[in-house]
């Protein structure tokens, strides 16, 4: 865990030179962190616990909601709202968790495709509140210490802070009990039991921890966007891309959905600007073999082989 | 000998199947009963129900006086269940050791703790050597023992062994049956299901036996061998 934690302080520490290096490469910078912060969020509960969200853009959404309405409405600053945002993301998923966790098998991944649509129809419709299809627009930022929220460099460290925190999290978690019983429901319920494990309890607080942590780095999205529209966060692609992130990284490992953002996101980006039109030709096809070929994910697989040649050995 | 685990007219029906039909069974510290019966019998349909994995149609079920009838069975192992699964059922993606830490961390939540409890199990089952291997990688022998200190990592009262003989060559049978017995030697009490006769009649204090989920005969391991009825249910009737 020290290694772990160790490492991480030293990408944070280079990471936060990367705005003296490249100030014009900002905003690429920042999805991929973002990603990274929410597909490591998603893997707890999709990778350490097994049970596949595709409804994570509703705790984005939220956050980005929160954040924007917040401030244009109620003149609430940020971070505030993005801990309010982060206990009705967790209220939301206990609910939800608790409606659908004791059905076994692929319901509740699909029940979660509908919680982001509830939450779009919800946004389009509570014109009031949300500015309905035309969305809310944030005019302006608090300045805490006389920093600029709206300049990209701020944001970028935002992203940053975000993303080390939930990788940290992450991080502590694996090792401590909690990580264990997250494991030990993912590979059999029964034998978890048999641990002493409630298995629905234990996918609640993982559900519950991971829309909180989402729902954080949805705030910061929001005010990177600084403009929401429904359609743009509640939307299935995006849910799908922050699954995707963290099984093509490596699911239920601790660098892999932050190695998947890179690639991603990343290639993602080289693509659109080299190959136009194709890109998402090109993109689908990476995604395909790395299903079929590496479908432990990037991570996964080198974290298989490097536990392989131990044991080879050792034996 | 005051009953550790009291089990009352357990009846189990699957549809309009009655699978296991108002068995009983008590059981006290340090003793051990088995549980016999030909394919089919309902001995891990019974079993199952008692450790709380099978709905149950009714019965009454008490550990320690306590009624966990209605209990999940997450709770009844915290209240002092430990059971084997009849396929063994590691967690592979983990070590070895970790597995047993799983079950450790119910009754300790410090990892080095719950290292320290989970490696004396595995010390006590002899895994200690292969601790850090993946659990994938054991052969069947060895997932036996894995599974077994996974029951006794939770620290249990009660110790549920599903066919945990079954397979096991013949010096693997001779260390298995030594050490069930060492179990009700430090007061665990023991309910096998088992089919190795060899098993049942050098350990069991007490033997039930099932065919058609009904109780035939109950007794030592002498009695109901020499039983009429236990010799047709496993024979059958000219």
């Amino acid at each position: 865990m020290i290694k772990h934690l160790i490492g991480l302080g030293v990408l944070l520490a280079i990471g936060m030179t990367y705005p003296a290096i490249f100030p014009n490469n900002l905003t690429i910078a920042i999805s991929v962190l973002l990603f990274a912060g929410w597909a490591t969020s998603w893997d707890l509960l999709g990778g350490w616990n097994g049970q596949v969200s595709l409804g994570h853009a509703s705790f984005v959404g939220l956050g980005a909601y929160f954040v924007a309405i917040g401030q244009s409405q109620f003149g609430l600053a940020p971070w505030w709202t993005m801990a309010m945002a982060a206990a009705v993301a967790a209220v939301l998923a206990y609910f939800w968790g608790w409606l659908t966790f004791s059905l076994r098998g692929p319901y509740f991944s699909l029940s979660t495709i509908a919680v982001a649509e509830i939450l779009r129809l919800v946004a389009i419709n509570e014109e009031w509140l949300t500015g309905g299809a035309t969305g809310v627009f944030i005019a302006t930022l608090p300045e805490p210490f006389g920093v600029d929220l709206f300049s990209r460099t701020a944001q970028f460290y935002m992203a940053l802070a975000f993303a080390g925190v939930v990788i940290a999290t992450v991080i502590v978690v694996s090792r401590a009990r909690f990580g264990y019983q997250l494991r030990a429901v993912r590979e059999d319920e029964d034998s978890a039991m048999a641990a002493g494990i409630d298995p629905t309890a234990t996918k609640l607080k993982a559900f519950m921890l991971s829309a909180a942590l989402t729902s954080i780095g949805g705030g910061i999205y929001g005010i990177v966007l600084a403009f929401i529209e429904p359609h743009v966060i509640f939307a299935l692609l995006l849910s799908v891309q922050i699954a995707l992130t963290a099984i093509i990284g490596g699911r239920g490992t601790i660098w892999g959905p932050a190695v998947g953002a890179l690639v991603l996101i990343g290639a993602g980006e080289i693509f659109r600007t080299t190959f136009a039109e194709a890109n998402m030709l090109i993109y689908g096809i990476l995604i395909l073999v790395v299903v079929l070929f590496v479908p432990r994910g990037i991570v996964g697989e080198l974290a298989r082989r490097h536990i392989r040649r131990l044991y080879a050995k050792r034996a | 000998m005051p009953n550790v685990l009291r089990a009352d007219g357990i009846t189990v029906k699957f549809g309009g199947v009655t699978a296991v039909n108002n068995v009983s069974l008590s059981l006290g510290s340090g003793e051990i009963l088995g549980l016999i019966g030909p394919n089919g019998a309902g001995k891990t349909t019974l079993f199952n129900a008692v450790t709380g994995f099978a709905p149950m149609h009714s019965g009454r079920i008490t550990l320690l006086d306590k009624d966990i009838t209605a209990l999940p069975a997450f709770k009844r192992t915290r209240l002092g269940f430990g059971r084997t699964f009849q396929t063994e059922r590691p967690f592979e993606e983990l070590t070895v050791l970790e597995n047993v830490l799983i079950a450790a961390f119910l009754t300790v939540g410090r990892r080095s703790e719950a290292e320290r409890l989970a490696m004396n199990v595995l010390e006590q089952v002899g895994l200690a050597d292969r601790a850090h291997q993946p659990a994938l990688d054991l052969n069947l022998a060895r997932r036996r023992r894995l599974e077994l200190a996974k029951a006794l990592a939770v620290k249990p009262k009660v110790i549920f062994l599903d066919e945990i003989m079954a397979g096991l060559n013949p010096p693997a049978l001779r260390e298995m049956i030594a050490f069930v017995r060492s179990l009700s030697g430090q007061g665990l009490a023991v309910l096998m299901v088992e089919h190795i006769m060899e098993a049942i009649i050098e350990l069991s204090d007490h033997v039930i036996v099932l065919a058609s989920g009904e109780k035939i005969a109950e007794g030592t391991s002498h009695q109901v061998t020499s039983n009429e009825r236990v010799i047709e249910a496993y024979l059958g009737t000219d």
